[in-house]
């Protein structure tokens, strides 16, 4: 058992908003985030990257702090600050010197309660919105991928389906009034939680949380998103165009099990299996010992599962030699996940995993991917506060992963590992291949499975990068 | 617009910081073992974590000449195999320690760096003790890695931002060896897996390491650890980087790599700067902390908030061993590429005219004294100032006195640093884009040289 005891303390403002802090004076350092549960799903049809532009339009000025002067008043408060789209949420947050924290307050109280932008700024934002998706996508090899280009071959309801960084088309049909109504709409109190981290007194940090948040009024009625999926009953293929890279890619998207099912963490466990660096099984099988691929990864593993509150996808994504076909590649993928299914996994490689999986958490909790200190555990916080009620989970959930067993493993193996439940994702080089590839014999196949596959793919969209927007 | 929501009594101007809170570094024990191995070891209890990560001060700059990335490629075999441990023991052993590995090398040093749980910090040591001594570079997994590393050029080798930043570094640097920063293809095919064994022995040697430990443990006991571990190794001494003269570029020259079908422009200007070691440097920190060092800065809030060219211009200094640089960086759309460069130099010959206000350097310094302490909340992060500054042997007291430095720094100490270290006039100016969206646009700013993909002059 991990035997955390992460201090949690809670309170809920009269307009709704959800205050947490988890105080830890190691160092004069506090982390602040506003968590919105609005993401990419919510964004109306046709404003396909609205949440994500709009996300920008917070940095543009608000009713006391205008254009730059929030980035000013928190850099020359010594601390650093971004926002970031998700799925199902938006998060702002600042890391400051823990005598700033009245000052970001009311800096985030501001924005919350009286966004104040023109057109100039939404052009503006526009415009910087464009270079941020072509230097993250358009202008990068197998930029976008996969994370743009399977949910439009995985998902069939839009809010799960659509372009997340935003059609250009739509980008530019945003008005001021898409502003208003969205921030009006999403961005109330009661769709809040605010978050303080590190070098923070509970006490004084919860009287100032109601001095400058308490007055905000809160939206009688925030929507939320239906975002099921009708039942998939075939394997769905589709295929991108490669502009900039030579070698062939692919990726194989799973259905995953509902947040909180008992087959969700034995899900996580088994994406270890699989993932996880180079002791994973298809890193090591595909990379090291067949070496049929260059890179073999995972895109949702434990513990970045806890930010997702609809139908997401266990991804693995190949980058393999030209020489091999995607069918051939596929192949020896199945063979790795065929041994998941038919055999029970041995206690040394599980006690391993979860080991590792321990170790992770704490580094998450720590700094997380970005190394912002104790970002892992505000976002931790926020997604267990808004998606599960429970901010306290972050002391016990991990315990609930450390105790599936290996027959739970194989279990949803077999129930999920299936190709019924799974999209496959082709980005194949526009490039002709290079001379000394010509004489193998893979590319005809890989030149069917285009043309093929092309007819399931609802629309070829070309992209790069992680998960999640940045600001 | 303003969105309409009643109005309470709160402060219309924001409230001011509170008085700063003390920052404390932690107690560092620092010594040398009597093999001439450097051990810096620092606790830090706020997780049950270590992070260990041993430097040799080699790097790929020292074989740059006969074989660019052999320190990159001896590191990366580092962790395939040693005379106990095959490739996948090696893996499963990390895995059941919860733990990370990296073995990577840059211009200056090669690193074996891994974190995991202090419970197994015996272990842990173990395992990097393995790795820096018996590496066995076993002959299938070098071919496999060959194979790897060629296809990762290949693939950098339709990067804009990877293109422009080994064209600029060749630009700078001449026929230093700081200019080479990946091989070419026939580069790696021509690896011979002798030549990873013989740098791995040179190179990997106690005199030559740097072995930092961070995290929750007890001093006494990790140095007696260390001591054990490392003690009885004994090997030679490794060779020093040879540097050759630099050029001295009088007047701006762009340089484009022609990258068909991009739809945005990679922009790269700059010059030869500073070290850390200098006495500017701090200066010259805060200089470029105006000019686009931070999101608030002078480029960022011209040509990204004001103008929308670009998502993320920056600035910033490099400081490698031997030898530093400025440089300025921005994606832009293809059709304001001239707009940029005129903006990057107007603002750099605005910080080279004019002194700053008080408000703007009183923000500046703020910045940075803040940023720098961000370092102290997380083991990677103290781990990585740490490296800092024993790595380019910085006063014992750098991070201390850091702060308190920035903040005597006045509006001269600005504008004599962006005089001497931004040279705008004799700029070196590298473009990654499309030849024939982009190169009117760029003679409009010297001389233009246009180069492929891959290194080589097209008329």
């Amino acid at each position: 058992m991990s035997n955390l005891q992460i201090p949690v303390e809670t309170q809920t403002l009269a307009n709704g908003l959800r205050v947490v802090i988890s105080p830890d004076h190691s160092a004069p350092i506090a982390t602040v985030g506003v968590y919105y549960q609005i993401g990419f799903r919510l964004e109306p049809r046709g404003r396909s990257g609205f949440a994500h532009l709009f996300e920008h339009m917070m940095f543009q000025g608000s009713e006391h702090a205008g254009k730059m002067e929030h980035i000013r008043l928190v850099n020359s408060s010594g601390g650093v600050l971004n926002g970031t789209t998700n799925y199902d949420i938006t998060n702002y947050f600042e890391v400051v010197p823990s005598n700033a924290l009245e000052r970001i307050l009311w800096l985030e109280a501001d924005r919350m309660r009286a966004l104040k932008v023109d057109d100039d700024n939404l052009r503006n934002q526009r415009d910087v919105v464009k270079e941020e998706v072509r230097v993250n996508v358009l202008n990068q090899p197998y930029g976008g991928f996969p994370w743009l280009d399977l949910p439009p071959v995985a998902f069939r309801n839009w809010p799960n389906a659509h372009n997340f960084y935003g059609d250009f088309v739509d980008l530019d049909a945003a008005t001021l009034e898409d502003v208003r109504t969205f921030f009006h709409t999403y961005y109330a109190p009661n769709n809040a939680v605010l978050l303080m981290v590190g070098d923070v007194e509970p006490k004084e940090s919860f009287e100032l949380a109601r001095k400058y948040f308490e007055s905000i009024p809160p939206h009688p009625a925030v929507p939320s998103a239906n975002t099921s999926e009708p039942p998939q009953t075939e394997e769905r293929r589709g295929v991108v165009e490669e502009k900039f890279g030579q070698l062939p890619a692919l990726a194989i998207g799973y259905k995953m099990p509902e947040r909180h099912h008992r087959d969700w963490y034995a899900s996580a466990l088994l994406d270890r299996v699989l993932h996880g660096g180079r002791a994973g099984r298809i890193h090591r099988s595909l990379v090291l010992e067949k070496q049929i691929a260059i890179a073999a990864e995972g895109g949702m593993g434990f513990p970045d599962v806890f930010e997702y509150n609809g139908p997401t996808l266990g991804t693995t994504t190949i980058y393999h030699k030209p020489e091999y076909s995607p069918g051939a590649t596929v192949a020896a993928f199945d063979e790795v996940i065929a041994d998941v299914r038919d055999k029970l996994l041995d206690s040394d490689e599980l006690e391993q995993i979860k080991v590792k999986c321990r170790a992770d958490y704490f580094s998450m909790l720590e700094a997380g991917g970005n190394g912002v200190p104790r970002f892992g555990l505000m976002h931790a916080l926020a997604c267990f506060t808004l998606f599960d009620h429970d901010p306290r989970l972050v002391n016990t959930v991990l315990d609930n992963f450390l105790s599936v067993t290996p027959e739970e493993i194989q279990a949803t193996a077999r129930k999920y590992l299936v190709p019924a439940n799974r999209s496959i994702v082709l980005r194949l080089p526009a490039a002709p291949p290079r001379k000394q590839d010509s004489q193998v014999e893979a590319q005809p196949e890989a030149k069917q499975g285009t043309k093929q596959e092309g007819k399931e793919a609802k629309q070829g969209v070309k992209q790069g990068a992680k998960q999640g927007v940045k600001e | 617009m303003t969105t309409a929501s009643p109005q309470t009594a709160i402060s219309a101007t924001a409230p001011a910081v509170g008085p700063e809170r003390p920052v404390a570094w932690p107690h560092r024990t620092v010594r040398t073992l009597a093999n001439g191995m450097q051990v810096v070891l620092a606790e830090q209890h706020t997780f049950p974590k270590i992070g260990i990560e041993l430097f040799f001060r080699s790097g790929n700059a020292l074989v740059s000449r006969q074989s660019p990335d052999l320190a990159e490629l001896t590191a990366r075999l580092v962790r395939t195999g040693t005379n106990s441990r095959t490739s996948r023991q090696i893996e499963e052993d990390l895995r059941r320690m919860g733990a990370n590995l990296g073995t990577m090398a840059g211009a200056d040093s090669s690193a074996i760096a891994i974190s995991g749980l202090s419970e197994f910090a015996d272990k842990l040591l173990a395992m990097v003790d393995d790795l820096a001594r018996n590496a066995a570079f076993p002959a299938d997994e070098f071919e496999r890695e060959r194979r790897q590393r060629l296809e990762e050029l290949r693939i950098d080798r339709t990067t804009p931002g990877f293109l422009a930043s080994e064209r600029f570094r060749r630009v700078l640097f001449g026929e230093h060896p700081y200019a080479v920063v990946a091989p070419t293809e026939a580069q790696v095919e021509a690896y011979q897996r002798d030549a990873l064994v013989a740098f791995y022995r040179e190179n990997y040697v106690p005199s030559n390491a740097l072995l930092i430990v961070v995290g929750d443990f007890s001093t006494a006991r990790m140095m007696e650890l260390v001591e054990k571990t490392f003690g009885a190794w004994k090997a030679g001494s490794a060779p020093s980087l040879a540097e050759t003269e630099l050029p001295r570029p009088r007047g701006r020259a762009v340089h484009l790599v022609h990258l068909p079908g991009t739809v945005q422009t990679e922009i790269m200007l700059g010059n030869l700067a500073i070290t850390r070691q200098s006495p500017d440097w701090r200066r010259a920190v805060l200089a470029n902390a105006i000019y686009g060092g931070a999101f608030n800065s002078r480029l960022v809030a011209n040509i990204r908030e004001q103008k929308g060219y670009t998502y993320s211009p920056r600035s910033s200094l490099h400081g490698l061993r031997h030898r530093g640089y400025f440089v300025v960086h921005a994606a832009v759309r293809n059709d304001v590429v001239a707009a940029t460069l005129t903006e990057m130099f107007y603002e750099l010959d605005r910080l080279r005219s004019l002194p700053v206000s008080e408000g703007e350097l009183a923000d500046a310094r703020n910045y940075l004294s803040g940023v720098f302490s961000l370092g102290i909340a997380t083991q990677d992060g103290l781990l990585g100032q740490l490296s800092t500054v024993y790595l380019d042997r910085l006063s014992e007291d750098y991070l201390e006195t850091f702060r308190e430095k920035i903040r005597a720094l006045q509006a001269g100490d600005v504008l004599e640093a962006a005089r001497r270290y931004f040279d705008s006039a004799n700029a070196q100016i590298v473009i990654v884009g499309d030849r024939a969206q982009v190169e009117q646009q760029a003679i409009l700013f010297g001389d233009v040289k246009v180069w492929d993909t891959h290194g080589h002059a097209i008329a």
